[in-house]
Protein backbone atom coordinates (compact mmCIF):
# COMPACT_ATOMS: atom_id res chain seq x y z
CA UNK A 1 0.00 0.00 0.00
CA UNK A 2 1.39 3.29 -0.83
CA UNK A 3 1.77 5.71 2.16
CA UNK A 4 -0.21 8.56 2.82
CA UNK A 5 0.98 12.13 1.23
CA UNK A 6 1.19 15.46 2.79
CA UNK A 7 1.69 18.09 0.19
CA UNK A 8 2.71 21.41 0.83
CA UNK A 9 2.48 24.31 -2.23
CA UNK A 10 5.31 26.24 -1.70
CA UNK A 11 5.68 28.34 -4.98
CA UNK A 12 4.96 31.85 -3.40
CA UNK A 13 7.81 31.88 -1.15
CA UNK A 14 10.84 33.20 -1.91
CA UNK A 15 14.12 31.85 -0.92
CA UNK A 16 15.19 30.47 1.87
CA UNK A 17 11.30 29.85 2.69
CA UNK A 18 10.82 27.06 0.75
CA UNK A 19 13.97 25.45 2.47
CA UNK A 20 12.44 25.97 5.87
CA UNK A 21 8.88 25.50 5.53
CA UNK A 22 9.92 22.26 3.96
CA UNK A 23 12.65 20.99 7.16
CA UNK A 24 10.13 22.37 9.63
CA UNK A 25 6.88 20.15 7.95
CA UNK A 26 9.38 16.80 7.94
CA UNK A 27 10.00 17.17 12.02
CA UNK A 28 6.09 16.84 12.42
CA UNK A 29 5.41 14.24 9.79
CA UNK A 30 4.02 10.47 10.58
CA UNK A 31 6.43 7.97 10.38
CA UNK A 32 4.75 6.45 7.40
CA UNK A 33 3.72 9.13 5.58
CA UNK A 34 5.92 11.31 2.61
CA UNK A 35 5.96 14.69 2.21
CA UNK A 36 5.58 16.18 -1.39
CA UNK A 37 6.49 19.67 -2.06
CA UNK A 38 6.19 21.98 -5.19
CA UNK A 39 8.36 24.83 -5.50
CA UNK A 40 9.29 27.22 -8.07
CA UNK A 41 12.86 25.19 -8.78
CA UNK A 42 14.28 22.01 -7.92
CA UNK A 43 15.34 22.79 -4.21
CA UNK A 44 19.04 23.11 -4.74
CA UNK A 45 19.83 22.95 -0.99
CA UNK A 46 17.59 21.08 0.21
CA UNK A 47 19.19 17.42 -0.69
CA UNK A 48 22.37 17.90 1.99
CA UNK A 49 20.07 19.05 4.55
CA UNK A 50 17.47 15.98 4.39
CA UNK A 51 20.16 13.50 4.64
CA UNK A 52 21.30 15.11 7.81
CA UNK A 53 18.09 14.13 9.22
CA UNK A 54 17.65 11.18 7.63
CA UNK A 55 15.48 11.64 4.50
CA UNK A 56 15.70 11.74 1.34
CA UNK A 57 14.11 13.89 -1.48
CA UNK A 58 13.31 12.98 -5.33
CA UNK A 59 12.62 15.40 -7.70
CA UNK A 60 10.22 15.69 -10.84
CA UNK A 61 10.86 18.96 -13.06
CA UNK A 62 7.21 19.87 -14.18
CA UNK A 63 6.42 21.23 -17.78
CA UNK A 64 6.04 24.52 -16.38
CA UNK A 65 9.99 24.48 -14.94
CA UNK A 66 8.70 24.18 -11.27
CA UNK A 67 9.42 20.93 -9.61
CA UNK A 68 7.62 18.82 -7.29
CA UNK A 69 9.66 16.48 -4.74
CA UNK A 70 8.82 13.94 -2.90
CA UNK A 71 10.56 13.63 0.51
CA UNK A 72 10.42 10.49 2.37
CA UNK A 73 12.68 8.91 5.71
CA UNK A 74 15.93 6.82 4.44
CA UNK B 1 0.10 31.54 2.76
CA UNK B 2 1.40 27.87 3.48
CA UNK B 3 -0.92 25.74 1.49
CA UNK B 4 -0.84 22.13 3.43
CA UNK B 5 -3.24 20.46 1.16
CA UNK B 6 -5.82 17.31 1.49
CA UNK B 7 -3.51 14.00 2.01
CA UNK B 8 -3.67 11.68 -1.48
CA UNK B 9 -1.90 8.49 -2.56
CA UNK B 10 1.73 8.48 -3.13
CA UNK B 11 2.80 7.96 -6.28
CA UNK B 12 5.37 5.11 -6.40
CA UNK B 13 8.54 7.48 -7.12
CA UNK B 14 11.13 4.72 -6.41
CA UNK B 15 13.09 3.35 -9.24
CA UNK B 16 11.67 5.78 -11.78
CA UNK B 17 12.84 8.02 -12.29
CA UNK B 18 16.33 9.69 -13.89
CA UNK B 19 19.18 9.76 -11.60
CA UNK B 20 19.13 13.10 -9.64
CA UNK B 21 21.43 15.82 -10.52
CA UNK B 22 22.70 16.70 -6.62
CA UNK B 23 23.05 20.78 -6.35
CA UNK B 24 25.58 21.36 -3.82
CA UNK B 25 26.75 24.94 -2.59
CA UNK B 26 29.94 25.45 -1.70
CA UNK B 27 30.91 26.39 2.57
CA UNK B 28 29.82 29.92 2.81
CA UNK B 29 33.01 31.02 4.15
CA UNK B 30 34.06 30.80 0.43
CA UNK B 31 31.90 33.76 -0.93
CA UNK B 32 31.92 35.20 1.91
CA UNK B 33 35.91 35.97 2.21
CA UNK B 34 35.71 36.73 -1.51
CA UNK B 35 32.71 39.41 -0.37
CA UNK B 36 34.48 41.11 2.48
CA UNK B 37 37.79 41.65 0.36
CA UNK B 38 35.71 43.01 -2.05
CA UNK B 39 33.80 45.74 0.64
CA UNK B 40 37.41 46.71 1.88
CA UNK B 41 38.61 47.67 -1.33
CA UNK B 42 35.54 49.15 -2.46
CA UNK B 43 35.81 51.55 0.43
CA UNK B 44 39.21 51.76 -0.47
CA UNK B 45 38.56 52.97 -3.64
CA UNK B 46 35.58 55.70 -2.59
CA UNK B 47 38.18 56.72 0.44
CA UNK B 48 41.04 57.13 -2.57
CA UNK B 49 38.48 59.62 -4.37
CA UNK B 50 37.81 61.77 -1.34
CA UNK B 51 41.81 61.71 -0.52
CA UNK B 52 42.31 62.32 -4.18
CA UNK B 53 39.81 63.73 -6.01
CA UNK B 54 41.60 64.77 -8.84
CA UNK B 55 41.39 61.18 -10.13
CA UNK B 56 37.80 61.93 -11.29
CA UNK B 57 38.91 65.61 -12.27
CA UNK B 58 41.64 64.82 -14.86
CA UNK B 59 41.51 62.81 -18.04
CA UNK B 60 41.73 59.26 -17.58
CA UNK B 61 44.85 58.52 -19.07
CA UNK B 62 47.15 58.86 -16.29
CA UNK B 63 48.64 56.40 -13.51
CA UNK B 64 46.38 57.40 -10.46
CA UNK B 65 43.44 57.30 -12.34
CA UNK B 66 44.40 53.61 -13.59
CA UNK B 67 45.41 52.17 -10.39
CA UNK B 68 42.35 53.86 -8.81
CA UNK B 69 40.14 52.32 -11.63
CA UNK B 70 41.98 48.77 -11.21
CA UNK B 71 41.25 48.73 -7.71
CA UNK B 72 37.33 49.27 -8.08
CA UNK B 73 37.15 46.66 -11.11
CA UNK B 74 39.75 43.65 -9.95
CA UNK B 75 39.97 44.61 -6.05
CA UNK B 76 35.91 45.35 -6.09
CA UNK B 77 33.62 44.17 -8.70
CA UNK B 78 36.15 41.28 -10.04
CA UNK B 79 36.51 40.06 -6.51
CA UNK B 80 32.95 39.88 -5.59
CA UNK B 81 31.82 38.72 -8.69
CA UNK B 82 34.15 35.85 -8.53
CA UNK B 83 32.61 34.89 -4.59
CA UNK B 84 29.29 35.03 -5.71
CA UNK B 85 29.88 33.10 -8.76
CA UNK B 86 31.39 30.23 -6.49
CA UNK B 87 27.81 30.47 -4.59
CA UNK B 88 25.16 31.08 -7.38
CA UNK B 89 26.56 29.01 -10.22
CA UNK B 90 26.43 25.48 -9.03
CA UNK B 91 22.50 26.28 -7.33
CA UNK B 92 21.37 28.33 -10.11
CA UNK B 93 22.46 25.90 -12.42
CA UNK B 94 21.56 22.92 -10.56
CA UNK B 95 25.21 21.13 -10.35
CA UNK B 96 28.04 21.40 -7.90
CA UNK B 97 31.45 23.57 -8.08
CA UNK B 98 34.12 21.49 -9.48
CA UNK B 99 37.04 22.36 -6.68
CA UNK B 100 36.23 24.30 -3.48
CA UNK B 101 39.81 24.07 -2.78
CA UNK B 102 41.48 25.43 -6.07
CA UNK B 103 38.79 28.40 -5.02
CA UNK B 104 40.62 28.93 -2.34
CA UNK B 105 43.81 28.99 -3.50
CA UNK B 106 42.47 31.18 -6.13
CA UNK B 107 41.60 33.60 -3.41
CA UNK B 108 44.65 34.15 -2.37
CA UNK B 109 46.50 34.37 -5.44
CA UNK B 110 43.84 37.19 -6.72
CA UNK B 111 44.26 39.10 -3.57
CA UNK B 112 48.41 39.66 -4.06
CA UNK B 113 47.56 39.78 -7.76
CA UNK B 114 45.50 43.24 -7.35
CA UNK B 115 47.16 44.28 -4.51
CA UNK B 116 50.53 43.93 -6.22
CA UNK B 117 48.83 45.86 -9.42
CA UNK B 118 47.51 48.47 -7.84
CA UNK B 119 50.07 49.63 -5.87
CA UNK B 120 52.42 49.00 -8.91
CA UNK B 121 49.90 51.36 -11.37
CA UNK B 122 50.11 53.85 -8.98
CA UNK B 123 53.83 54.30 -8.94
CA UNK B 124 53.51 53.81 -12.75
CA UNK B 125 56.44 50.50 -12.56
CA UNK B 126 55.06 48.39 -15.68
CA UNK B 127 57.29 45.34 -15.51
CA UNK B 128 55.97 44.68 -11.71
CA UNK B 129 52.26 45.82 -12.64
CA UNK B 130 53.39 42.92 -15.71
CA UNK B 131 54.31 40.61 -12.92
CA UNK B 132 51.76 41.13 -10.37
CA UNK B 133 49.48 40.97 -13.33
CA UNK B 134 50.28 37.73 -14.06
CA UNK B 135 50.17 36.12 -11.03
CA UNK B 136 45.93 37.90 -11.04
CA UNK B 137 45.76 35.71 -14.55
CA UNK B 138 47.09 32.63 -12.94
CA UNK B 139 44.36 33.47 -10.54
CA UNK B 140 41.98 33.87 -13.26
CA UNK B 141 42.99 30.56 -15.03
CA UNK B 142 42.07 28.75 -12.18
CA UNK B 143 38.75 30.95 -12.06
CA UNK B 144 37.96 30.10 -15.00
CA UNK B 145 39.25 26.59 -15.63
CA UNK B 146 37.19 25.83 -12.10
CA UNK B 147 33.79 27.04 -13.50
CA UNK B 148 34.21 26.03 -16.84
CA UNK B 149 34.25 22.30 -15.35
CA UNK B 150 31.34 23.10 -13.25
CA UNK B 151 29.46 24.53 -16.10
CA UNK B 152 30.44 21.22 -18.12
CA UNK B 153 28.18 19.09 -15.65
CA UNK B 154 25.63 21.42 -15.70
CA UNK B 155 22.43 19.39 -16.68
CA UNK B 156 20.36 21.03 -18.46
CA UNK B 157 21.69 23.89 -20.60
CA UNK B 158 19.67 27.29 -20.43
CA UNK B 159 20.70 30.95 -21.62
CA UNK B 160 21.81 31.78 -17.63
CA UNK B 161 24.97 29.11 -18.84
CA UNK B 162 25.06 30.86 -22.32
CA UNK B 163 25.64 34.16 -20.34
CA UNK B 164 28.07 33.20 -18.02
CA UNK B 165 30.07 30.89 -20.47
CA UNK B 166 30.22 34.10 -22.82
CA UNK B 167 31.61 36.22 -19.68
CA UNK B 168 33.85 33.78 -18.60
CA UNK B 169 35.07 33.90 -22.35
CA UNK B 170 35.25 37.66 -22.73
CA UNK B 171 36.46 37.85 -18.54
CA UNK B 172 39.77 35.96 -20.19
CA UNK B 173 40.43 37.69 -23.07
CA UNK B 174 40.08 41.37 -21.17
CA UNK B 175 42.80 39.58 -18.86
CA UNK B 176 44.88 38.59 -22.02
CA UNK B 177 44.64 42.00 -23.70
CA UNK B 178 45.25 43.84 -20.53
CA UNK B 179 48.89 41.47 -20.01
CA UNK B 180 49.38 42.48 -23.56
CA UNK B 181 49.05 45.92 -23.07
CA UNK B 182 51.49 45.67 -20.02
CA UNK B 183 54.29 43.92 -22.13
CA UNK B 184 53.76 46.38 -24.65
CA UNK B 185 55.23 49.04 -22.14
CA UNK B 186 57.99 47.31 -20.70
CA UNK B 187 59.07 43.88 -22.87
CA UNK B 188 62.07 45.94 -23.68
CA UNK B 189 63.41 46.93 -20.74
CA UNK B 190 62.51 43.05 -19.31
CA UNK B 191 64.93 41.34 -21.66
CA UNK B 192 67.70 43.07 -20.26
CA UNK B 193 69.78 40.87 -17.61
CA UNK B 194 66.88 38.27 -17.46
CA UNK B 195 67.02 36.14 -20.95
CA UNK B 196 69.38 33.69 -19.33
CA UNK B 197 67.83 30.92 -18.76
CA UNK B 198 65.89 28.44 -21.93
CA UNK B 199 62.57 29.20 -20.63
CA UNK B 200 62.61 32.82 -19.54
CA UNK B 201 63.63 33.42 -23.34
CA UNK B 202 61.10 31.53 -24.24
CA UNK B 203 58.73 34.03 -22.31
CA UNK B 204 60.55 37.39 -22.89
CA UNK B 205 60.21 36.57 -26.73
CA UNK B 206 56.56 35.51 -26.80
CA UNK B 207 56.09 39.19 -24.97
CA UNK B 208 58.28 40.54 -27.61
CA UNK B 209 55.86 39.40 -30.17
CA UNK B 210 52.58 40.28 -28.15
CA UNK B 211 54.56 44.21 -27.47
CA UNK B 212 55.16 43.94 -31.04
CA UNK B 213 51.65 43.57 -32.06
CA UNK B 214 50.15 45.81 -29.52
CA UNK B 215 52.29 48.15 -30.13
CA UNK B 216 50.40 48.93 -33.94
CA UNK B 217 47.87 50.16 -32.04
CA UNK B 218 47.93 53.71 -30.16
CA UNK B 219 47.62 53.59 -26.83
CA UNK B 220 44.50 55.06 -25.64
CA UNK B 221 42.38 52.82 -27.87
CA UNK B 222 44.27 49.72 -26.44
CA UNK B 223 43.37 50.55 -23.00
CA UNK B 224 39.44 51.55 -23.93
CA UNK B 225 39.21 47.99 -25.85
CA UNK B 226 40.78 46.73 -23.17
CA UNK B 227 38.01 48.54 -20.76
CA UNK B 228 34.96 47.61 -22.82
CA UNK B 229 36.40 43.99 -23.02
CA UNK B 230 36.12 43.60 -19.38
CA UNK B 231 33.13 45.90 -18.56
CA UNK B 232 30.59 44.70 -21.04
CA UNK B 233 31.78 41.34 -21.81
CA UNK B 234 32.24 40.16 -18.26
CA UNK B 235 30.32 42.69 -15.53
CA UNK B 236 27.35 43.93 -18.04
CA UNK B 237 26.64 40.31 -19.73
CA UNK B 238 27.25 38.52 -15.91
CA UNK B 239 24.48 41.51 -14.67
CA UNK B 240 22.14 40.39 -17.46
CA UNK B 241 22.35 36.63 -17.32
CA UNK B 242 22.07 36.19 -13.42
CA UNK B 243 19.24 38.78 -13.72
CA UNK B 244 17.07 36.24 -15.68
CA UNK B 245 17.45 33.70 -12.91
CA UNK B 246 17.53 36.31 -9.16
CA UNK B 247 15.09 38.10 -10.94
CA UNK B 248 12.56 35.47 -10.84
CA UNK B 249 13.89 33.62 -7.81
CA UNK B 250 13.52 36.84 -5.43
CA UNK B 251 9.91 38.31 -6.97
CA UNK B 252 8.64 35.05 -7.77
CA UNK B 253 7.79 35.77 -11.58
CA UNK B 254 9.15 33.43 -14.86
CA UNK B 255 11.37 34.51 -17.92
CA UNK B 256 8.00 35.91 -20.38
CA UNK B 257 10.03 35.12 -23.62
CA UNK B 258 13.01 32.98 -23.64
CA UNK B 259 13.73 33.94 -27.45
CA UNK B 260 13.91 37.94 -26.03
CA UNK B 261 15.87 36.80 -23.32
CA UNK B 262 17.96 34.91 -25.88
CA UNK B 263 18.39 37.54 -28.13
CA UNK B 264 19.73 40.15 -25.66
CA UNK B 265 22.45 38.09 -24.91
CA UNK B 266 23.31 37.35 -29.14
CA UNK B 267 23.31 41.16 -29.36
CA UNK B 268 25.61 41.73 -26.41
CA UNK B 269 27.89 39.54 -28.09
CA UNK B 270 28.00 40.31 -31.22
CA UNK B 271 28.02 44.18 -30.19
CA UNK B 272 30.90 43.79 -27.73
CA UNK B 273 32.85 41.66 -30.03
CA UNK B 274 32.38 44.45 -32.58
CA UNK B 275 32.72 47.98 -30.37
CA UNK B 276 36.31 46.01 -29.64
CA UNK B 277 37.71 45.96 -32.73
CA UNK B 278 36.31 49.10 -34.22
CA UNK B 279 37.61 50.87 -30.71
CA UNK B 280 40.61 49.51 -30.80
CA UNK B 281 41.36 50.27 -34.88
CA UNK B 282 39.37 53.74 -34.09
CA UNK B 283 37.17 52.69 -37.26
CA UNK B 284 33.98 54.78 -38.24
CA UNK B 285 32.18 51.58 -37.30
CA UNK B 286 32.03 52.26 -34.08
CA UNK B 287 28.76 53.14 -33.82
CA UNK B 288 26.79 50.18 -35.44
CA UNK B 289 28.27 47.97 -32.60
CA UNK B 290 27.87 50.50 -29.73
CA UNK B 291 23.63 50.79 -30.95
CA UNK B 292 23.69 47.12 -31.14
CA UNK B 293 24.96 46.34 -27.38
CA UNK B 294 22.33 49.26 -26.50
CA UNK B 295 19.46 47.17 -28.44
CA UNK B 296 21.10 44.35 -26.61
CA UNK B 297 20.48 46.10 -23.35
CA UNK B 298 16.97 47.58 -24.11
CA UNK B 299 15.69 44.54 -24.69
CA UNK B 300 16.85 43.20 -21.57
CA UNK B 301 15.05 45.92 -20.22
CA UNK B 302 11.66 45.19 -21.87
CA UNK B 303 12.31 41.52 -20.86
CA UNK B 304 13.16 42.58 -17.55
CA UNK B 305 9.92 44.96 -17.38
CA UNK B 306 8.09 41.98 -18.66
CA UNK B 307 8.99 39.94 -15.84
CA UNK B 308 8.61 42.53 -13.23
CA UNK B 309 4.74 42.99 -14.38
CA UNK B 310 4.02 39.34 -14.21
CA UNK B 311 5.40 39.05 -10.89
CA UNK B 312 3.88 37.48 -8.02
CA UNK B 313 5.43 39.38 -5.05
CA UNK B 314 3.87 42.60 -5.32
CA UNK B 315 6.20 44.82 -2.66
CA UNK B 316 10.51 45.23 -3.84
CA UNK B 317 12.49 45.38 -0.98
CA UNK B 318 15.34 47.60 -1.06
CA UNK B 319 17.92 45.30 -2.67
CA UNK B 320 15.79 45.44 -5.68
CA UNK B 321 15.08 48.99 -5.88
CA UNK B 322 18.88 49.13 -6.03
CA UNK B 323 19.23 47.23 -8.83
CA UNK B 324 16.47 48.55 -10.83
CA UNK B 325 18.31 51.95 -9.78
CA UNK B 326 21.23 50.50 -11.70
CA UNK B 327 19.25 49.03 -14.61
CA UNK B 328 17.81 52.68 -14.91
CA UNK B 329 21.54 54.01 -14.85
CA UNK B 330 21.73 51.92 -18.69
CA UNK B 331 19.86 55.00 -19.83
CA UNK B 332 22.68 58.01 -19.58
CA UNK B 333 25.47 55.61 -20.19
CA UNK B 334 24.28 54.16 -23.14
CA UNK B 335 23.18 57.43 -24.23
CA UNK B 336 26.82 58.40 -23.92
CA UNK B 337 28.03 55.68 -25.47
CA UNK B 338 26.16 56.44 -28.49
CA UNK B 339 27.60 59.70 -28.12
CA UNK B 340 31.06 58.84 -27.83
CA UNK B 341 30.93 56.28 -30.26
CA UNK B 342 30.86 59.22 -32.94
CA UNK B 343 33.76 58.80 -35.48
CA UNK B 344 33.99 62.87 -36.13
CA UNK B 345 33.84 63.47 -32.47
CA UNK B 346 36.33 66.16 -31.91
CA UNK B 347 38.75 65.04 -29.09
CA UNK B 348 38.58 68.21 -27.20
CA UNK B 349 38.78 69.09 -23.13
CA UNK B 350 34.71 68.52 -22.84
CA UNK B 351 34.36 65.61 -24.70
CA UNK B 352 37.63 64.31 -22.58
CA UNK B 353 35.54 64.97 -19.44
CA UNK B 354 32.31 63.13 -20.85
CA UNK B 355 34.28 60.10 -21.41
CA UNK B 356 35.30 60.35 -17.72
CA UNK B 357 31.36 60.85 -16.57
CA UNK B 358 30.71 57.63 -19.10
CA UNK B 359 33.54 54.84 -17.64
CA UNK B 360 32.41 56.51 -13.74
CA UNK B 361 28.68 56.46 -14.33
CA UNK B 362 29.52 52.72 -15.91
CA UNK B 363 31.67 51.42 -13.39
CA UNK B 364 29.77 52.87 -10.05
CA UNK B 365 26.35 53.97 -11.43
CA UNK B 366 25.46 50.60 -13.28
CA UNK B 367 27.69 47.93 -12.37
CA UNK B 368 28.92 48.53 -8.51
CA UNK B 369 25.21 49.69 -7.96
CA UNK B 370 24.18 46.67 -9.44
CA UNK B 371 26.31 44.22 -7.38
CA UNK B 372 25.14 46.38 -4.11
CA UNK B 373 21.83 45.97 -4.79
CA UNK B 374 22.05 41.85 -5.15
CA UNK B 375 24.73 41.93 -2.17
CA UNK B 376 21.48 43.54 -0.07
CA UNK B 377 19.63 40.02 -1.07
CA UNK B 378 23.15 37.68 -1.02
CA UNK B 379 24.55 38.54 2.35
CA UNK B 380 22.09 37.75 4.37
CA UNK B 381 21.12 34.23 2.75
CA UNK B 382 24.65 33.01 2.79
CA UNK B 383 25.18 33.99 6.62
CA UNK B 384 21.48 33.07 7.60
CA UNK B 385 22.67 29.17 5.92
CA UNK B 386 25.64 29.71 7.90
CA UNK B 387 24.72 29.95 10.56
CA UNK B 388 20.55 28.89 10.89
CA UNK B 389 20.41 25.84 8.17
CA UNK B 390 21.20 23.14 10.55
CA UNK B 391 18.84 24.41 13.19
CA UNK B 392 15.47 24.66 10.91
CA UNK B 393 12.76 22.64 11.79
CA UNK B 394 14.41 22.36 15.17
CA UNK B 395 14.04 25.75 16.44
CA UNK B 396 12.13 29.28 15.82
CA UNK B 397 14.84 31.33 13.18
CA UNK B 398 14.87 35.10 12.19
CA UNK B 399 14.06 35.12 8.28
CA UNK B 400 16.47 37.22 6.28
CA UNK B 401 14.46 40.19 6.10
CA UNK B 402 14.33 40.66 9.77
CA UNK B 403 18.27 40.63 9.73
CA UNK B 404 18.86 44.08 7.80
CA UNK B 405 17.75 47.70 8.71
CA UNK B 406 15.17 48.35 5.95
CA UNK B 407 16.26 52.03 6.67
CA UNK B 408 19.81 51.65 6.27
CA UNK B 409 19.17 50.79 2.92
CA UNK B 410 16.72 53.15 1.73
CA UNK B 411 19.20 55.91 2.82
CA UNK B 412 22.05 53.76 1.66
CA UNK B 413 20.59 54.21 -1.94
CA UNK B 414 19.59 58.10 -1.93
CA UNK B 415 23.09 59.03 -0.69
CA UNK B 416 24.59 56.89 -3.50
CA UNK B 417 22.31 58.53 -6.45
CA UNK B 418 22.53 61.62 -4.91
CA UNK B 419 26.92 61.03 -4.96
CA UNK B 420 26.66 59.76 -8.43
CA UNK B 421 25.07 62.90 -9.67
CA UNK B 422 27.15 65.56 -7.47
CA UNK B 423 30.48 63.58 -9.10
CA UNK B 424 28.91 63.43 -12.70
CA UNK B 425 28.06 67.07 -12.28
CA UNK B 426 31.98 67.68 -10.47
CA UNK B 427 33.71 65.82 -13.54
CA UNK B 428 32.58 67.60 -16.01
CA UNK B 429 32.91 71.23 -14.48
CA UNK B 430 36.78 69.30 -13.59
CA UNK B 431 35.84 70.86 -9.83
CA UNK B 432 37.86 68.42 -7.12
CA UNK B 433 36.00 70.18 -4.43
CA UNK B 434 32.87 68.54 -6.15
CA UNK B 435 34.38 65.33 -6.86
CA UNK B 436 35.18 65.65 -3.20
CA UNK B 437 31.80 66.23 -1.95
CA UNK B 438 30.47 63.16 -4.43
CA UNK B 439 32.54 60.96 -2.57
CA UNK B 440 31.52 61.87 0.68
CA UNK B 441 27.86 61.24 -0.18
CA UNK B 442 29.50 57.87 -1.81
CA UNK B 443 31.18 56.88 1.69
CA UNK B 444 27.93 57.72 3.54
CA UNK B 445 26.24 55.34 1.62
CA UNK B 446 28.93 53.02 1.45
CA UNK B 447 28.71 53.25 5.99
CA UNK B 448 24.97 52.33 6.00
CA UNK B 449 25.36 49.45 3.64
CA UNK B 450 28.88 48.40 6.02
CA UNK B 451 26.15 49.10 8.78
CA UNK B 452 23.47 46.56 7.54
CA UNK B 453 26.70 44.12 6.37
CA UNK B 454 27.91 44.14 10.31
CA UNK B 455 24.33 43.90 11.33
CA UNK B 456 24.00 40.11 9.08
CA UNK B 457 27.27 39.19 10.14
CA UNK B 458 26.65 39.43 14.26
CA UNK B 459 24.45 36.66 13.73
CA UNK B 460 27.48 34.33 13.59
CA UNK B 461 28.46 35.83 16.87
CA UNK B 462 24.74 35.76 18.34
CA UNK B 463 22.20 34.22 16.67
CA UNK B 464 18.85 34.35 17.29
CA UNK B 465 17.83 31.14 17.69
CA UNK B 466 14.18 30.66 19.79
CA UNK B 467 12.92 27.55 20.94
CA UNK B 468 9.84 25.54 19.13
CA UNK B 469 6.23 26.62 20.18
CA UNK B 470 5.03 22.96 21.12
CA UNK B 471 4.11 21.94 17.48
CA UNK B 472 0.64 19.34 16.67
CA UNK B 473 1.50 16.62 14.74
CA UNK B 474 0.52 17.38 10.76
CA UNK B 475 -2.85 15.63 10.02
CA UNK B 476 -2.62 12.15 8.53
Amino acid sequence: MNPAVVELDLRAFEPPQPLMKTLEAIVTLPADAMLQIHTRWRPALLYAELEKRGFIGESQEQSDGSCITHIRRA
Amino acid sequence: MEAALPISAAPDVRGSQPKQVRATAPSVSLPLRFMLTALVALFGAVAWIIANPSILAIYHYHQHVIAATHLVVLGFICTVVMGAMYQLVPVALETKLYSERLAKWQFVIHVIGFVGMVWMFNVWNMKQVGHFGSALALGVGLFVYNLARTLWRVPKWNIVATAITAALVWFSLTIFVGLSIAAAKCAYEATEGLATEEGVKQVVGGLRVVAGVVSRFDAIGAMHAHAHLGVVGFFVMLIVGVAYRLIPMFTLTEVQCKYRAGLSIVLLNIGIAGSVVTILLRSQWKPVFAATVVAGLAIFVWELWAMLRARKRPALDWGLKSFLAAVGMLIPVCILALVLSWPSLPMNQFFGMLENVYGFLGLFGVVTLAILGMLHKILPFLVWFGVYSPHVGRAQLPLTSQMVSERAQAGGLVTYLVGLLIISVAILRESEPGVRLGGLFLLVSLGLFGRNAVKVFSHFRNPQIKPLIAAKPAAV
